[in-house]
């Protein structure tokens, strides 16, 4: 199963200049939990699919939104020579494709 | 008497719930009619909107330019200043201009000067500058008071003085200030966008965890709701619990949409910084009152030990130009990113020929990674691909000359299997090289501890 089989929203966006934060919304709890106990939804497993540090990988649930946030440090600045997404609102495509 | 003192005396003989509309998030890009006029028909006790973001990148806090369009921005701003005079409640509008440096309050306030000669209104008009004096934050950087965000380097007197502006975010204090000082309406440089909801609330004595968590919300208007959008929301604070509403009535304020709303451009969804405390909304509790509105408590509110202030700043780094072209042809396709860098040398060797190349070129191929940078190529190549050459130079004829040079050499580029002899491009128009003016990068992202607030953010009163 793919994260975008369960997902009811998965999208990327800047947190300030210097972070990409990832959203993933669920309708239902038990697609929720099943995502957040998968092995691939760690900082290791993010960093995987990201080509980055693990440890520049966070991940926080919030269960009042059935939601998670995943937080992590912009290869290159929003905005420097050489980005390719100032507003960060293109970076999700790997996680459509996550195995969980 | 100002508005906010006829509200403070008002409340001050009997306490009722307060009605905030979140006019818009983002003022200058065009404000949804139909829903303002449906929240002045509620009658709201005052009118916030956010004019600002960092998200539009260096170019605008640097250069001081705004990013909006200027009939837009007139429109906008008529629309908000008529609605808030018409009904004579107090107008709060949070980073002026894009990005809030002084460039960019004072174009924003001229506009509302002209406006309201057009329109004779009289009122008493607050500006509050966010502009950072460059040697309180050499003084701060040197005591150790300011820590980078991310990945910034530490701030060195260097950056601080490229810096082509620098400002700071604003907290709720300096717009209390402003209101205290009899102002009907405020315009803020750079603010953080819940200081715009939180000062009158916090005037007026309302707990502070909802009102920062209102405030949160409703700086994006209603963009909390299903569907999402940009109309203006109505937030009624009832003390512990507040009530949102859109004023477009297709768009539900639902316990999951306001609760998902906690997640957007945030890095941490339970806990949001400010320069007077953090705001916690991990035990905020969500619930229906029908259909369309969301009751909302529970959020905590602690007061930091020391005040801190977000710095942003952006530098020049070079003037820009830009190459715009595409191909058709299946081997370019299969090869562009040797080919691209085999032209880079190319053009290298013209232009400087032995030494370094004294600029930066940059080539972005779309339907390959144009936007992202994939571990792997696709399964099946594109069948076309758009390749962007950028190139950021000293001087402007000096990105254009690397850019016609470019497109060139790229154009007549040999390869082995080569069949479309013609030429490896196409080009949409000519020319296809363009002048982008200057580039800027972020060399400021900083949080600076401070003693005091409000010397950083002087207000200005003046009699319209």
């Amino acid at each position: 199963m793919r994260l975008e089989d369960l997902a009811k929203v998965i999208r990327s966006k800047n947190a300030g200049p210097m972070h990409l934060t990832f959203d993933l919304m669920f309708d239902n709890e038990a697609a929720y939990q099943r995502v957040l106990q998968s092995p691939a939804m760690t900082p290791a497993g993010i960093a995987e699919a990201y080509s980055v540090p693990p440890e520049t990988v966070t991940i926080v649930p919030y269960p009042p939104a059935l939601a998670i946030k995943i937080a992590m440090n912009r290869k290159v600045v929003a905005g420097d020579p050489g980005d390719r997404d100032v507003y960060g609102a293109q970076q999700h495509g790997p996680l459509l494709e996550i195995e969980l | 008497m100002s508005a906010f003192f006829r509200l403070r005396d008002e409340f001050a003989r009997a306490r009722r719930p307060l009605k905030v509309l979140g006019a818009s998030g983002q003022l200058g890009y065009g404000l949804p009619t139909k829903a303002l006029q449906e929240g002045l028909a509620r009658k709201p006790d005052c009118l916030g909107c956010d004019m600002g973001s960092i998200d539009v990148g260096p170019y605008f806090l640097g250069s001081g330019e705004l990013a909006t369009a200027d009939e837009m921005m007139r429109r906008d701003l008529a629309d908000v200043l008529v609605a808030a005079r018409s009904l004579d409640v107090p107008l709060l509008i949070g980073t002026a201009g894009t990005a809030g440096a002084s460039a960019h309050l004072d174009a924003t306030a001229a506009v509302l000067r002209e406006i309201a000669r057009e329109k004779g209104l009289h009122f008493k008009l607050a500006l509050i500058r966010a502009d950072m004096p460059r040697a309180t934050v050499k003084a701060a950087a040197r005591a150790g008071r300011i820590t980078p965000i991310g990945a910034m380097p530490p701030l060195t007197d260097a950056e601080i003085d490229a810096a082509g502006n620098l400002v700071g975010q604003m907290g709720t204090e300096a717009f209390c200030r402003a209101l205290e000082a009899g102002a009907d309406v405020v315009l803020a440089g750079r603010a953080c966008d819940t200081a715009i909801f939180a000062a009158i609330p916090s005037m007026l004595g309302f707990p502070m965890g909802p009102v920062m968590h209102m405030s949160k919300i409703v700086e994006c208007s209603s963009l909390c709701c299903v569907p999402g959008g940009r109309d203006a929301i109505l937030a009624t604070l009832e003390g512990e619990s507040f009530v949102l509403e859109s004023m477009n009535p297709v768009r539900r304020a639902t316990p999951m949409s306001v609760a998902a709303h906690s997640l957007y451009e945030q890095s941490d969804p339970t806990a949001v910084a400010e320069p007077e405390g953090t705001l916690y909304v991990d035990r905020a509790e969500y619930v229906a009152v029908d259909e369309r509105r969301c009751r909302i408590s529970g959020a905590t509110w602690e007061t930091a030990r020391v005040p801190t202030v977000k710095i942003e700043g952006a530098r020049m780094v070079g003037e820009r130009a830009v190459l715009l072209c595409g191909s058709a042809d299946p081997r370019f396709i299969a090869s562009a990113h040797e080919r691209v860098e085999e032209v880079r040398e190319v053009v290298r060797g013209l232009l400087c020929g032995d030494a370094p190349a004294d600029y930066n070129l940059i080539f972005r191929i779309y339907g390959l990674d144009g936007v992202h940078t994939w571990q792997k190529p696709p399964a099946i190549p594109p069948r076309e691909i758009f390749i962007m050459g950028e190139c950021i130079a000293e001087t402007a004829s000096r990105a254009l000359a690397v850019m016609k040079t470019t497109k060139q050499f790229l154009l007549h580029h040999g390869f082995p299997g080569r069949l479309s002899t013609g030429g490896n491009i196409a080009f949409p128009f000519t020319p296809p090289e363009l002048t982008g003016g200057p580039a800027y990068r972020f060399n400021a992202y900083h949080i600076m501890e401070v003693d005091d607030l409000a010397p950083l953010f002087p207000i200005e009163m003046e009699d319209i």
